[in-house]
């Protein structure tokens, strides 16, 4: 007569042999494990949205090689000024978001909204200083129906600026919580992560839209 | 040069498939993908077969059995395994492989051969929303002249020589598609793709387009014409002659052709 | 090594929590991933059935063409009289590609077998992150919605083909928003991908019950997983296509628009094609790997012996995963690309049929010497392994070059992909819905029905894409409205008619199916008991048909791997022939509980 297996098919011991310890002595222990989870997540996430990027860089790097020329020679030029200030922009404001995560961990919240606004801050002058790239070289004749030139260069510039904005949004609503004393961790490191890739992408597209 | 005898110049009909099976290969190098084809289809339904009995005598032999055989997998199992794939990928796709790059090297994708052809005729072709327009040099040798000769529809070539097809698009992907010769290339706006082909039998065949293309893709149908050298020569000089009368240097439309493009 | 401890804390990490009370929140917006399973599972059905009405359209056309379709024209085509136009037919196939393969073998393969069985079959109480999860059924309605609202605009749906190759995808080749709104709709489902994907891949990583090791995952959770690693990675790159194909639509931009309507210089309509199929190759694999491990788990369950060489089978998994992206250019052997780079592909193509070979004959190799149970889920997984060989050797004379130049954009290559993902994909969800229904649904479909369902849609599937294959091989292209037109088509008009008819008995038995779902859900079918296939793992073994909200009433502590059937020594101990995952064996004399695995 085979053994049955029982309300929920385990055997009739139900638990593991050995002695199961109270729980009470984990409660600590598994928010770090809930904690690691959310990172883990985040990566994957990262990873995926970077493969994004990574195709338009591709797409862009295709019609690039088909040209004649690059830039075409009756299209304005891109400037290399402002978006290289725009460069130390982004990387200051990495900067300021390490320092705020090195704060909260030290538990000073004042001082993690305060870096934490400071890196929102750089972010926005970004954009301002984007949009005057924009601006300019929009009077000066660069359209997206001009060709591949413009249409990778404000297409790249476009995705990339959305995306700045999206964290300028998340760094300012963080910062606010950090100056009412009540943020968290998990949720700065989680958003750091994701500033720093934005800031990584703009490098890559520093390097090969404005310089190369 | 002799005449070349009793051939039809061209056939009322292009033969009539019998429905199954490859179309009727009158070009110099199709037997090469035939004989491809042929073989890895005994291959594969070898293999398949042997298998599927496999498949079947293990199902039925071993229907309801009192207690199956306790195996993850025996090393000697595992070697079977193996061992199988190994031998079917060595075999089967190491001769596709080299066949392959064999067959592209020396006939399909060998175009510095055939341009170093003295015998090879040259032709551009614009594949358009929804026809064929094909362009030959004229007398002068040079396209995209005055008197270059402008077909639609219709490319005639003659038997026995090579033939070299430079092809773009002005609006949409379409692809040349010669069933007979068993030949494709994408028409791709803003590209100049090429093919190659040399005919053996005279007479009339499809040409087809084989990338969808929008409404009309069906309809996309233009006609070769493979005639004896003879036919071919007599045509191409009542051709040019009238593509000199009929020349119109205001026609913007008909000024697609590019100097043969070398590359 | 796992331990006692380990299971506790697993507990703390997923605390019980109550069951929600309120319509909405059980049924409707539920975080719990069984409800979302079969959300996702009738949300693809449904489409499944549209996508099938497509298809059945298609195959009236070429066997009956300009002819007056029977009960769908007097609905769907009265502008033209009941006829289907050129306009009209372009829509229909390119929406059958699109809504089969994006909106219905998609959901239910991945979002339904994904969904309910990562957490059960690795000891969850439910996946990593509940909340996206039910976001992401949401966002995939949202896609299929906006599917439903391109075919009310002006011009009509999208019609450059499920692939949406540019220039004709754009407003060169397709103004109107239809096209626009079918390319929002992708890039929307991707999005639905990607967030099931990042719960699927964190769920299997952190959230493995104490015991349950890499190696001792089913085969369909590693399937599983690693779809979901490629829908991650690769599902961006269709949304890089399909953003790029928007800014060219309505930005001005000239990505891939080239010819006479580029203004200066112009773009490469071919980097679409680069970027599509980067996305494309994985895609397919993707439509194909759940079933390879349903079918691996349900084949080892139903010979009642361990899978032959798991470890082969796994690597097999792993390789072909690592190996899709590198393929993909054997979709473009005839864009003219160069002869180096499509050799290079060709060897790939050549080298990624190596594990598929691995795969089936580990399959082969479980069911020889087994104690064979044809029931249902097993013939459907015997008929997958069928129709799975068939389309797999089929890909050979593709991935060739030569073969290639000749068989391009033929229907060989739609019998081809019709049999791999048509078929086996198909199959696979099939053998997956017989078998784990009474575990979601707490009852057994009838099997008589389903063995009836089993015999005509197999020989009707081989018949009807054995039809194209033969098509295709007498040179017959793609996506033609009138084959006839062509005088070396006109010998297959009567092989399309037969095989259109046989489609229409295909496609009308699938109501057995249908008809075996309604009744025992709807009537006094029999409640099915905690396992009744009398298998081995968690879902089967650990809880009850169907389980309660949070899954186990304790996590349970995996002792051995998922296919201990079969073993003289269990049927010694317990009487009967298999050992659940995490069952604990009463002692032999002189040895401790029997593990491993």
């Amino acid at each position: 007569m085979p053994i049955a297996l029982g309300d929920h098919g385990v055997g009739p011991a139900q638990s593991p042999p050995g002695v199961l310890r109270s729980l009470a002595d984990y409660r600590g222990r598994d928010r770090e494990r809930q904690e690691i989870t959310a990172r883990v997540g985040m990566l994957v996430f990262l990873g995926s949205w970077i493969m994004l990027f990574a195709a338009l860089f591709f797409v862009y790097g295709s019609v690039r090689s088909r040209a004649p020329a690059w830039p075409p020679p009756d299209q304005p030029r891109l400037p290399v000024l402002l978006p290289g200030v725009n460069t130390g922009a982004m990387a200051a404001s990495s900067a300021a978001l390490a320092v705020a995560q090195r704060a909260l961990q030290a538990g000073r919240h004042r001082a993690c909204g305060a870096w934490l606004a400071l890196a929102a801050f750089l972010g926005a002058t970004f954009l301002s200083l984007q949009l005057a790239v924009w601006s300019g070289l929009w009077r000066a004749g660069l359209r997206p129906s001009g060709g591949t030139y413009p249409s990778a260069f404000y297409g790249l510039t476009a995705l990339h600026a959305l995306h700045v904005v999206v964290g300028l949004v998340a760094l300012g609503m963080l910062a606010a919580r950090a100056r009412a004393g009540r943020a968290e961790q998990l949720g700065v490191d989680l958003w750091a992560w994701y500033w720093h890739a934005v800031g990584a992408v703009w490098l890559v597209l520093y390097t090969t839209v404005y310089l190369v | 040069m002799s005449p070349t005898p009793l051939f039809a110049v061209a056939l009322a009909e292009p033969p009539r498939a019998p429905g199954y099976g490859l179309p009727a290969d009158v070009s110099a190098d199709g037997h090469l993908i035939d004989s491809l084809l042929h073989f890895t289809l005994a291959a594969t339904a070898i293999v398949f077969a042997v298998v599927l009995a496999a498949l079947l005598w293990a199902v039925i032999r071993h229907r309801g059995n009192r207690l199956a055989s306790y195996t993850h997998g025996t090393r000697g199992s595992r070697s079977i395994v193996v061992g199988s794939v190994v031998a079917i990928a060595i075999v089967v796709d190491g001769y596709l492989f080299s066949s392959t790059v064999l067959d592209l090297r020396r006939h399909f994708w060998n175009f510095d051969g055939v341009e170093a052809n003295p015998r090879t005729v040259r032709v551009e072709v614009n594949a358009h929303q929804w026809s064929w327009t094909a362009r030959y040099a004229g007398p002068d040798g040079r396209f995209a002249t005055p008197d270059d000769i402008v077909t639609i529809d219709d490319i005639r070539v003659p038997v026995g020589a090579p033939v070299l097809v430079q092809l773009t698009s002005i609006d949409v992907i379409h692809s040349f598609y010669l069933p007979n010769f068993r030949v494709k290339q994408d028409a791709v706006p803003g590209n100049v793709g090429r093919l190659t082909f040399e005919a053996r039998v005279p007479g009339q065949y499809e040409l087809a387009c084989a990338q969808h293309c929008g409404p009309n893709h069906y309809k996309m149908r233009g006609v070769l014409t493979v005639l004896t050298p003879e036919g071919y020569r007599q045509w191409w000089e009542e051709a040019a002659a009238d593509a000199a009368r009929a020349y119109d240097p205001d026609d913007r439309e008909a000024g697609w052709g590019w100097e043969w493009r070398r590359f | 090594m796992a331990t006692s401890a380990d299971v506790a804390l697993a507990e703390a990490a997923q605390p019980i929590h109550p069951e929600p009370t309120s319509f909405w929140r059980r049924y409707v917006f539920s975080i719990d991933h069984k409800v979302i399973a079969k959300q996702f599972l009738w949300a693809g059905c449904a489409f499944l059935v549209f996508g099938g009405v497509l298809a059945m359209l298609i195959r009236w056309q070429w066997g009956f063409p300009g002819q007056k379709v029977p009960l769908l024209g007097d609905v769907f085509l009265r502008g033209t009289g009941g006829v289907i136009a050129p306009g009209t037919y372009q829509q229909i196939f390119t929406m059958h590609g699109l809504i089969m393969v994006f909106f219905a073998v998609t959901p239910v393969l991945v979002g339904t077998f994904g969904n309910f069985l990562i957490p059960l079959m690795i000891g969850a109480r439910d996946m990593a992150f509940p909340r996206l999860n039910m976001y992401s059924f949401w966002t995939f309605l949202a896609s299929q919605l906006l599917v439903v609202a391109s075919f009310f605009t002006d011009l009509g749906t999208g019609g450059a083909g499920w692939t949406n190759y540019a220039p004709l995808s754009t407003q060169v080749g397709m103004p109107g928003m239809g096209q626009t709104l079918v390319i929002v709709a992708l890039f929307v489902t991707g999005a639905s991908s990607t967030m099931g994907a990042i719960n699927y891949i964190t769920t299997v990583i952190r959230l493995r019950a104490p015991g349950m090791t890499w190696s001792r995952l089913p085969l369909t959770i590693w399937a599983l997983w690693l779809t979901a690693i490629l829908n991650a990675l690769f599902v961006p790159v269709l949304g890089a296509a399909a953003l790029t194909l928007l800014l060219d639509r309505h930005f001005g931009t000239q990505f891939f628009i080239a010819g006479a309507s580029a203004v200066r210089g112009g773009g490469d309509p071919i980097a679409y094609q680069h970027l599509f199929w980067i996305f494309g190759h994985p895609e397919v694999y993707i439509m194909v790997l759940p079933a390879w491990g349903i079918v691996g788990d349900v084949l080892s369950f139903f010979a009642r012996k361990p899978h032959h060489w798991y470890r082969g089978t796994v690597g097999a998994m792993l390789a072909v995963t690592l190996l899709s992206a590198l393929v993909y250019g054997h979709h473009m052997f005839v864009t003219g690309m160069s002869p180096l780079l499509g050799q290079g592909f060709m060897l790939f193509t050549l080298v990624i049929s190596v594990p598929s070979m691995v795969v089936v004959l580990n399959w082969l190799l479980t069911v020889w010497r087994g104690s064979i149970r044809l029931t249902t889920p097993m013939l459907f997984a015997l008929g997958t392994m069928f129709v799975f060989g068939v389309g797999g050797l089929t890909g050979l004379e593709l991935g060739d070059i030569s073969m290639d130049l000749y068989l391009h954009d033929t229907l060989f290559v739609v019998g081809h992909f019709h049999f791999t993902m048509a078929a086996a994909s198909f199959t696979g969800a099939v053998t997956g819905i017989y078998f784990w229904f009474p575990k979601m649904f707490g009852r057994q479909l009838d099997e008589r029905l389903g063995k009836a369902h089993f015999a005509v849609t197999v020989v009707g599937m081989t018949l009807v894409f054995g039809g194209q294959l033969l098509a295709g091989y007498a040179g017959q292209q793609r996506r033609l409205f009138d084959p006839y037109q062509y005088t070396f088509i006109q010998g297959l008009h009567g092989l399309n008619r037969n095989v259109s008819i046989l489609a229409f008995v295909l496609f009308a038995g699938q109501l057995i199916f249908v008809w075996n779902v309604a009744k025992t859900l709807l009537g006094r079918a029999r409640v099915a008991g905690a396992n009744p296939w009398e298998v081995t793992t968690l879902e089967w073994t650990a809880t009850s048909s169907p389980p309660p909200f949070h899954n186990f009433d304790r996590i349970p502590f995996v002792l051995r791997g998922p296919h201990e059937l079969g073993d003289a020594e269990v049927k010694g101990l317990t009487g009967r022939d298999f050992a659940g995952q995490a069952e604990v064996l009463p002692a032999k004399s002189g040895t401790a509980a029997a593990g491993g695995g």
